[in-house]
């Protein structure tokens, strides 16, 4: 469905992804496992066409057979939403606190699909349903939410027209431990009852295991390790993928002070 | 004190309402027939700068609020009059300014780029004019093209030069507005739930009207009620320099610069100067705390 092929982003002379490769199936899930600054978000954003101007991209994405990077305004707004969502880092923010949620997931559907307000609204009430906020919240604030909810009404809003790409930018960085397992075993649900392809950046090494069938591990914008993530987290080869594992917390062995990348 | 009593009884609404019915009333009033002519021009000398009492000297009425002035008009329905005159100017030349500045202020900060440099020289370079000096040229040069052309009726004269009048003032305020409208959109257009609309495939129109402006309308309306006190000083202010409006319509700052020739140390006829002062005081506080109502109404963290 998506398949990136020698993906190199450069701002003026900095060069911030150095031709990487990777691809998702219809209902597969990948993830992009790295450290700050590494490439992982500006490769997400490059999908969408929502580079920031002073950005250059060379190779090719192709999406459903579709060159995204040779796509104009209009195109990049029906591809945008409709055929690949995305979720952010902070639910605190990428939400408009003017409106209220009702009227956000609305949004996506309206822009979309030539359909009542009416019929959007029962729409958006089955997709706050699907992300487990009780209907009569529909005309609430996002200031009126918990960080785990409204990190729900980001995803009822991606999910809102049934993409087939999600793209999931750090979705739990913001939230707490057990908010953010709840929030994977919803998108992990949501993924197999729909068939719909994920493609998940983090750095955190515990949630790539629980959602991901692939990984990429990237570094300094380029992948140095890729595979099936069991096989890549429990038999790293790639000097920094073992760094990376062995940073990792375990409860298991005898507290000792972590090592360092 | 007085704030925290209002706060607790909630009644700011009430006041204001009370007060404008008041004023209207007294505008009908004031502007109606009295034997002679209508009342805030109708002149008596007999009963020149009386003092503001109950019982009056001023021909079939009971009472004169605010006292006479030198030519017998009674003060009270010239400063209504005046008032509405000096609020109409001011609202309007405040709502120019806003759309004005709203207009350019949002579409700098939303095209970014080469089209803001340009349009924000534009207004440093106004900034760095005089306003009131471009206020004044403009009414002088109106007012000296309404003479030059055959307009006889006086009141069509009058009219035009007030509309000068507004217009000018609403064309040297609108810089600020457009600096600080440009800041918040700029602002907006950096938050992630901007980026995040974008990536739900709003177009740029439509995130402009549903995204961006739904956004600042609280900053619009905050600077809206700023603006129309500001004009009404303006207005004032030129007025009183004898620029503004002429009379014998009149302003509250014609009025004052009236009242200001009768405060010295022979005789002090204080009321000709302290009523359209504190009218225009009692104007400005009840606009603030309109626009403060109207900005709990609009955002919805005080909803």
């Amino acid at each position: 469905m998506l398949d990136v092929k020698n993906l190199r982003i450069s701002f003026g002379k900095h060069v911030a992804v150095q031709g990487i490769d990777f691809s998702i199936e219809h209902g597969g899930s990948l993830a992009i496992v790295g450290e700050s600054g590494s490439g992982k978000s500006i490769s997400a954003l490059s999908i969408l066409g929502l580079l920031p101007k002073n950005a250059t991209v060379e190779g090719e994405i192709l999406f459903e057979d579709q060159n995204v990077c040779k796509m104009n305004n209009i195109q990049l707004q029906k591809l945008r939403g409709k055929k690949i969502a995305m979720v952010f880092q902070e639910p605190m923010t990428s939400l408009n606190p003017v409106f209220s949620i009702g009227e956000q997931i609305m949004e996506t559907l309206l822009v979309h699909e030539s359909i009542t307000r009416s019929e959007a609204k029962q729409q958006a009430l089955l997709a706050l349903e699907e992300v487990g906020i009780p209907k009569n919240r529909f005309s609430s604030y996002p200031h009126e939410f918990s960080g785990g909810m409204r990190q729900r009404v980001v995803i009822a809003i991606a999910l809102a027209c049934t993409p087939d790409l999600l793209i999931a930018d750090e979705p739990t960085t913001a939230l707490d431990t057990s908010t953010s397992l709840h929030i994977i075993a919803l998108l992990k649900r949501l993924q197999q009852d729909r068939g719909m392809g994920i493609f998940f950046i983090t750095h955190d090494l515990c949630l790539v295991s629980s959602i991901a069938d692939q990984i990429c591990v990237m570094r300094s914008g380029k992948i140095v390790e890729r595979g099936e993530t069991s096989m890549v987290l429990s038999t790293p080869t790639h000097p920094y993928t073992v760094a990376l594992t062995a940073c990792v917390p375990s409860i298991y062995t005898k507290r000792k002070r972590l090592p360092t990348i | 004190m007085f704030g925290r009593w209002i706060a607790k009884y909630k009644c700011t609404s009430t006041i204001g309402v009370c007060l404008l019915v008041a004023m209207i009333a007294g505008l009908v009033w004031s502007l109606s027939e009295n034997g002679s002519g209508r009342r805030f021009e109708r002149t008596n000398v007999a009963v020149a700068l009386q003092p503001p009492s109950w019982v009056t000297q001023l021909d079939n009425e009971q009472f004169s609020l605010f006292g006479t002035d030198q030519l017998g008009r009674d003060l009270f329905a010239r400063c209504i009059v005046g008032g509405a005159i000096s609020i109409s100017v001011g609202v309007a030349a405040a709502f120019i300014a806003v759309l004005l500045g709203t207009l350019w202020g949002t579409i700098a900060g939303f095209c970014g780029g080469k089209t803001d440099a340009a349009m924000m020289r534009v207004v440093d370079v106004l900034y760095g004019l005089p306003a009131i000096m471009l206020v004044v040229l403009i009414t002088v040069a109106v007012s000296g093209l309404v003479e030059n052309w055959t307009i006889t009726s006086p009141p069509l004269r009058e009219l035009i030069n007030v509309i000068a009048l507004l217009m000018a003032i609403g064309a040297v305020s609108w810089l600020t507005v457009s600096r600080v409208i440009r800041g918040q959109v700029l602002s907006l257009r950096s938050r992630p739930s901007i980026d995040a609309a974008k990536t739900i495939g709003v177009g740029r129109i439509r995130l402009f009207t549903h995204h961006i402006l739904p956004s600042i309308l609280g900053t619009i309306i905050v600077y809206a009620t700023l603006t129309v006190p500001t004009a009404i000083l303006s207005e004032a202010f030129l007025s009183f320099l004898g620029i503004g409006i002429r009379e014998p319509l009149p302003s509250w700052g014609n009025l004052a610069a009236d009242g200001l020739s009768q405060l010295n140390t022979v005789h002090s006829r204080w009321w000709l100067l302290l009523c359209p002062c504190l009218m225009i005081a009692t104007t400005l506080v009840v606009i603030n705390y309109a626009g403060q109502q109207l900005r709990y109404k609009v955002d919805p963290k005080y909803a």
